[in-house]
């Protein structure tokens, strides 16, 4: 059998006994990510910025984490597309990590080639505060996206989801669903407990439970964002309750093993709500013959988002449909709930 | 030869006066060990029966605990042999990661279920067999190796998968994993579970294979003077843990239907946990397979308890580590007293 | 007048461990600023009686008085307090500390308490490597780089480090060339003149000659002459003294002929040879006889054995087994062509400690009693009955777990295991360290029957009367060299005792 080498990621998956597996994958990813302009209007928040017409050329340096996860993995492939589309943009990519020193160090390197822009998705917000404000100060303004800096100083512009409304939209969806149905059950599948966004999501899931006082949570149990988690925390969930109306899952990825271990445990009794937007969770909704009814969005196109806004800022223009001449200082995205209505208009935007 | 010879008076010579019975001696020792483990999963019974009693005491709940027990259950079995002859295996749960996101490729997946079963098994001999080159002829420390392995093949896992998760489309795979593939109540994870359990105790406890590990484990030195070569019985070692390895992760791929670089998470520290609150020693030297099985249902079973009581995950993490330290402080009064 | 108290005097100390009364109530004075010989062979209680000194053993009874006030020396720490160091023969410094630091280990100088003062440490060594006459070793250097005479130095220098009074040496000269021997007889010089008192351990006569006042010996855990003059007492007179018997060991007779049973060598040693360990060795073993190798530690004796076994590489020369070369290094090989090691070190080289007696015989012979690697535990158990049987090994209950087992019947378990293997040439070092006196006899009896009927039996022993009472033919060993070899009856123990210790024969 041949032994891999991790000389460089492309190479060696074609070296792989089953290496054809990921590069089409890989196909697959580009096809659904659309950096095809032909497509039919495709989401919202995948419209340019500023106009399409090539301007000034800009340089964005981008730094992210390890893409371990299907969500972080889609941050990248949204921003890597979205540059390929302008001429005018030049992408400095860096391997993502998840250790916070080698990612400050990353970082310094992109301010000492003088990038006109950086987008930033740090590993951890406030450890890299420091760097951030490095580079506002070298003159290089910063995009900060999704995980927050410390200080507003550290960044120009900030774009990132909604924890607290994505829990906010699940509950108010499961709540609509089950109105009038006396003595409502819901059940909660959270993500790693020890995160921040965790509590968050939960805290407004519960907030908007309160306006239906027909309906009552019944049990919470955290996994861990994996599939493996997913399977094993839902197959005790379900052995727990065996009747309740709704769940909500924080997370597609945990979902794909609690749908594996729902349809183990021969249940269909129930509407389920995802979280985050995974391709599978989408196609699962448009098929409509298992409990997933709908997803909570917190989008990875805001990589894309933040790509635009970064060459907004590197060529002085403001955003489109706006009054204001500047870019805002801080966006949050809209967690917006995809069922069968309009999951079609989100297929594009769906990560694996 | 005449006379036994008395020892010298004043001598505080520890010979036995008078030897128990050979089956005393048995009670007396190796199952004072496994009744303790059993009286620790009756009370654990007893609190899930009392605190709900219509979800804990139920055929369902007992098929889910097998089943939830299974994967872990086969890599314990492995990391018993692997301990039992004084090494570590810290790679485990990588190498499940790997077997099963390898084992999940489109490309794969195009073989069907015999191309995913044979390449989890395949890639876990694969690890196993560079562990044990690294650690019986290179003459590695057993947790460097296995640590530079676990860092390796998670490396590697996340390559193939790119962060990806890749969903298991093979029905053959996920039908398994179903109700309707239960035989007499008896989920098909499980069966595999008890068939590794069942060859791992014979071959621990009635193999030349059995008996060379327990030497190696309790005395490298003597084993190599009485003729055993060690070095040999450790690549086997390492290769039968990568080969339990394999096979977990094509339960796994069953249990999940997808395989993701993250499975296995921690799979290291919960079958090392699980070996030593059996009974196997740290140091080497002595095993268990039934106590490492019972400490697999235990773990499985809190679990259990705390989601159907709807504890949260702090406190079933708190409650896991006293759990470790009561245990292995109960084993060394029970040691020290026989 | 009044005389002044010995500064150490230790009156009926016993000391018992399981099986062996070490010390059966040694008389010990120490006088101010003389050097005290301790005499003895092997197994005497030389090593027991001066951890006892050091306080790292707690007598069962007896009295120590130290400036003629009782004391108790209830840890190293304690003796230490008193002025009472003690300089081991294996040495025990921490080889990845420095010398200053293994110096001043656990009395470190420190400002505040607890902050390392290094600099001040290693001035302090400096000064006392000055004065032992090493002010080449580097204080600031790792222990492990120096050689063995070094390491002597920095552990003498430790001891001097506290306020000493009295220094034990045990064998302190073992490790020394020549002119590293005169250093530390200056050194010693040093210290009595100071008043020092040191209790000096060796085998060499002549050292104790040289340097010692007074000579007491030990026989059995018992000193058999305390306060001999060092210089004038006749070499005769002490070894007898040494080898003198309260207890006549028993060994069984020797076949009446001297000449080897007649038929071809079992074993052939060619040339044997490792470097630094032993010089090349040649040596023949026919069927039905016990060959022994009598010598002091450091002689090459047991490292002989283990080069046969092929627990050591040799780096010349080969072993022969009925006329097949063995494979280098490699244990297997010797195993199978039916050599049997029972080692030194018992319970860290033979024994599985966890383990039953049965597994503890029947791990060398597992494919006996296997078909495809399954086991026949009925099978097993009852061979390994049968071969514990022979033994006489007691209890007889081979399910026991073998560290329950008396040392002698541990020794027993070893070489069931080899008989039971179908072993051919039996390789015994040390079989009765750790056996008790009365369980001798039997273990002789035992390697006596087995050479009748036709192993081959190399024997290696520190006590000169067990190779001269068991074997048929003796090498006597000194520094890695064979410097006589002669058929046991021709040698007495005087004679053994002149040779390992002055390595010709005393005229």
């Amino acid at each position: 059998m041949p032994e891999p080498t991790f000389t460089s990621r492309f190479t060696s998956r074609r070296g792989l006994l089953f290496g054809t597996a990921a590069v089409s994958a890989g196909a697959l990813l580009t096809g659904c990510t659309s950096n095809d302009p032909k497509d039919e209007e495709p989401a919202a928040n995948d419209r340019p910025a500023a106009d399409d017409k090539p301007g000034k050329q800009v340089t964005i340096g981008f730094a992210g984490p390890q893409a371990d996860h299907g969500w972080l993995n889609a941050i990248n492939d949204n921003a890597k597309s979205r540059a390929k589309k302008y001429s005018d943009v030049t992408l400095e990519i860096t391997e993502g990590s998840n250790d916070t020193a080698q990612q400050i160090g990353q970082i310094e390197t992109l301010i000492n080639k003088k990038v006109d822009v950086l987008v930033v998705l740090p590993a951890d917000g406030k450890a890299l505060t420091q760097v951030g404000l490095k580079a506002m100060r070298a003159g290089i303004p910063v995009v900060n996206l999704d995980r927050i800096f410390n200080t507003p100083q550290a960044y120009r512009c900030w774009i990132g989801g909604d924890n607290y409304g994505m829990g906010l939209n699940a509950g108010h969806y499961i709540g609509e669903k089950l109105k009038g149905k006396a003595d409502a059950r819901v059940i909660e599948l959270a993500g790693l407990d020890n995160l921040e966004l965790t509590k968050q999501r939960t805290q407004g899931f519960d907030d908007a439970l309160k306006n239906y006082p027909n309906i009552k949570k019944v049990a919470r149990q955290a996994a861990e964002f994996t599939v493996e988690s997913g399977q094993a925390k839902m197959a005790q969930l379900l052995q727990a309750q065996p009747r309740f109306d709704a769940l909500w899952n924080h997370d597609d990825d945990q979902g794909v093993g609690a749908l594996r271990a729902i349809e183990q445990a021969g249940r269909d009794d129930f509407l389920m709500v995802g979280g985050a937007g995974a391709l599978s969770a989408f196609q699962a909704i448009k098929q409509d013959n298992g409990v997933l009814k709908a997803t909570v969005l917190y989008p990875p196109t805001m990589a894309a988002s933040a790509i635009d806004l970064a060459r907004a800022l590197g060529q002085g223009k403001g955003v489109g449909g706006l009054a204001e001449y500047e870019i805002p200082a801080s966006i949050t995205l809209y967690s917006a709930v995809v069922d069968k209505e309009n999951v079609d208009q989100y297929m594009s935007t769906g990560f694996r | 030869m005449t006379q036994p010879v008395s020892p010298p008076r004043g001598s505080t010579d520890k010979v036995p006066q008078v030897p128990l019975p050979a089956w005393r001696g048995l009670v007396a020792r190796a199952d004072v060990r496994t009744l303790s483990l059993l009286g620790v999963l009756a009370a654990l019974i007893v609190i899930g029966g009392v605190t709900k009693p219509d979800e804990f005491l139920d055929t369902r709940n007992l098929q889910l605990v097998l089943t939830q027990a299974s994967v872990i259950g086969v890599v314990t079995v492995g990391m018993t042999f692997v301990i039992t002859s004084g090494g570590i295996d810290l790679s485990v749960g990588a190498i499940v990661a790997l077997a099963s996101v390898w084992a999940t490729t489109v490309a794969t997946q195009e073989y069907g279920f015999g191309g995913i079963l044979f390449t989890s098994v395949l890639v876990g001999l694969g690890c196993g067999l560079v562990n044990g080159l690294l650690i019986a002829y290179g003459g590695m420390v057993p947790f460097i190796a296995t640590l530079a392995m676990l860092a390796s093949a998670r490396g590697l896992a996340l390559q193939i998968t790119d962060g990806k998760t890749q969903i298991v489309t093979v029905d053959g795979i996920l039908d398994l994993g179903e109700r309707d593939a239960y035989v007499l109540g008896v989920p098909p994870l499980v069966m595999v579970f008890a068939v590794v359990t069942i060859i791992g105790w014979l071959l621990l406890n009635r193999t030349t294979f059995g008996r060379r590990t327990v030497a190696v484990g309790g005395n490298a030195e003597a084993a190599r003077l009485a003729g055993i070569d060690v070095r040999r019985q450790r690549l086997y070692l390492y290769l039968l843990s990568g080969l339990c390895c394999g096979i977990a992760a094509f339960l796994l791929i069953i249990l999940s239907g997808s395989g993701q670089n993250t499975n296995g998470n921690l799979y290291e520290l919960d079958a090392i946990a699980a070996a030593i609150i059996g009974g196997t020693l740290l140091s080497g030297g002595r095993g268990t397979i039934t106590g490492s099985v019972l400490g697999v249902l235990i773990f499985t079973t809190i679990t259990n308890i705390f989601a159907l009581n709807n504890l949260q995950s702090d406190v079933q993490q708190i409650a896991k580590g006293a759990i470790i330290v009561a245990a292995v402080l109960v084993q060394r009064r029970t040691a020290s007293t026989t | 007048m009044a005389p002044e108290p010995p500064l150490l005097s230790m009156s009926g100390i016993t000391k018992s461990f399981p099986g062996v009364r070490a010390l059966d109530g040694v008389d010990l004075d120490v006088q101010a600023g003389e050097v005290h010989c301790l005499l003895g062979q092997n197994g005497a209680g030389k090593s027991t009686l001066i951890k006892v000194l050091a306080g790292a053993h707690q007598p069962d009874g007896g009295t120590i008085r130290w400036r003629g006030e009782d004391v108790t020396l209830r840890s190293p720490i304690a003796a230490m307090r008193l002025g009472i160091a003690t300089i081991y023969q294996e040495l025990d410094l921490v080889e990845h500390l420095s010398v200053a630091e293994n110096v001043h280990l656990g009395h470190e100088p420190t400002t505040a308490g607890f902050v390392v003062r290094g600099k001040a440490a290693r001035a302090s060594t400096a000064a006392l490597l000055h004065r032992l006459g090493h002010p080449e070793i580097d204080p600031a250097r790792l222990v492990g780089e120096l050689s063995a005479a070094q390491q002597q130095i920095v552990s003498m220098a430790r001891a001097l480090s506290h306020d000493v009074r009295l220094i034990v040496m045990d064998e302190p000269s073992a490790a020394l060339d020549p002119d590293e021997v005169d250093n530390l007889f200056r050194i010693v010089g040093d210290l009595t003149a100071d008043g020092v008192a040191v209790v000096y351990i060796s085998h060499r006569l002549e050292e104790i000659r040289r340097i010692g006042d007074r000579v007491t010996v030990l026989k059995d855990g018992r000193a058999v002459a305390g306060a001999l003059p060092a210089k004038t007492t006749p070499t005769r007179e002490v070894v007898a003294l040494m080898t003198g018997r309260n207890v006549e060991y028993v060994f069984p007779e020797r076949p009446v002929t001297d000449a080897p049973a007649a038929g071809k060598p079992l074993l052939e040693v060619r040339g044997l040879a490792r470097d630094g360990e032993f010089e090349p060795l040649d040596l023949t073993l026919y069927p039905g006889e016990i060959v022994g190798l009598a010598g002091l530690v450091g002689s090459g004796r047991s490292e002989i054995l283990e080069t046969i076994y092929g627990a050591r590489k040799a780096t010349a020369g080969q072993v022969v087994v009925d006329g097949r070369a063995l494979r280098p290094g490699s244990v297997r090989s010797a195993v199978r062509a039916g050599l049997g090691l029972a080692p030194e070190e018992r319970k860290a080289q033979a024994l599985l400690m966890l383990e039953s007696v049965t597994r503890n015989v029947s791990v060398s012979s597992l494919s006996r009693f296997s078909r495809a690697g399954w086991i026949d535990r009925g099978a097993e158990r009852d061979a390994a009955r049968a071969a514990t049987r022979e033994l006489s090994l007691r209890p007889d209950n081979p399910s026991v777990p073998v560290r329950t087992l008396s040392g002698g019947n541990q020794q027993k378990a070893v070489l069931a295991r080899w008989i039971l293997r179908g072993c051919r040439v039996l390789l015994l070092d040390e079989p009765t360290r750790g056996v008790d006196v009365g369980a001798r006899a039997e273990l002789y009896a035992v390697v006596r029957r087995l050479a009748d009927e036709g192993l081959g039996v190399l024997l290696v022993s520190s006590e000169v009367p067990e190779v001269l009472g068991l074997a048929d033919r003796v090498l006597v060993l000194r520094e890695g060299r064979v410097v006589h070899t002669a058929p046991a009856r021709e040698l007495d123990e005087h004679r053994v005792l002149d040779l390992v210790m002055e390595g010709s024969p005393a005229s």
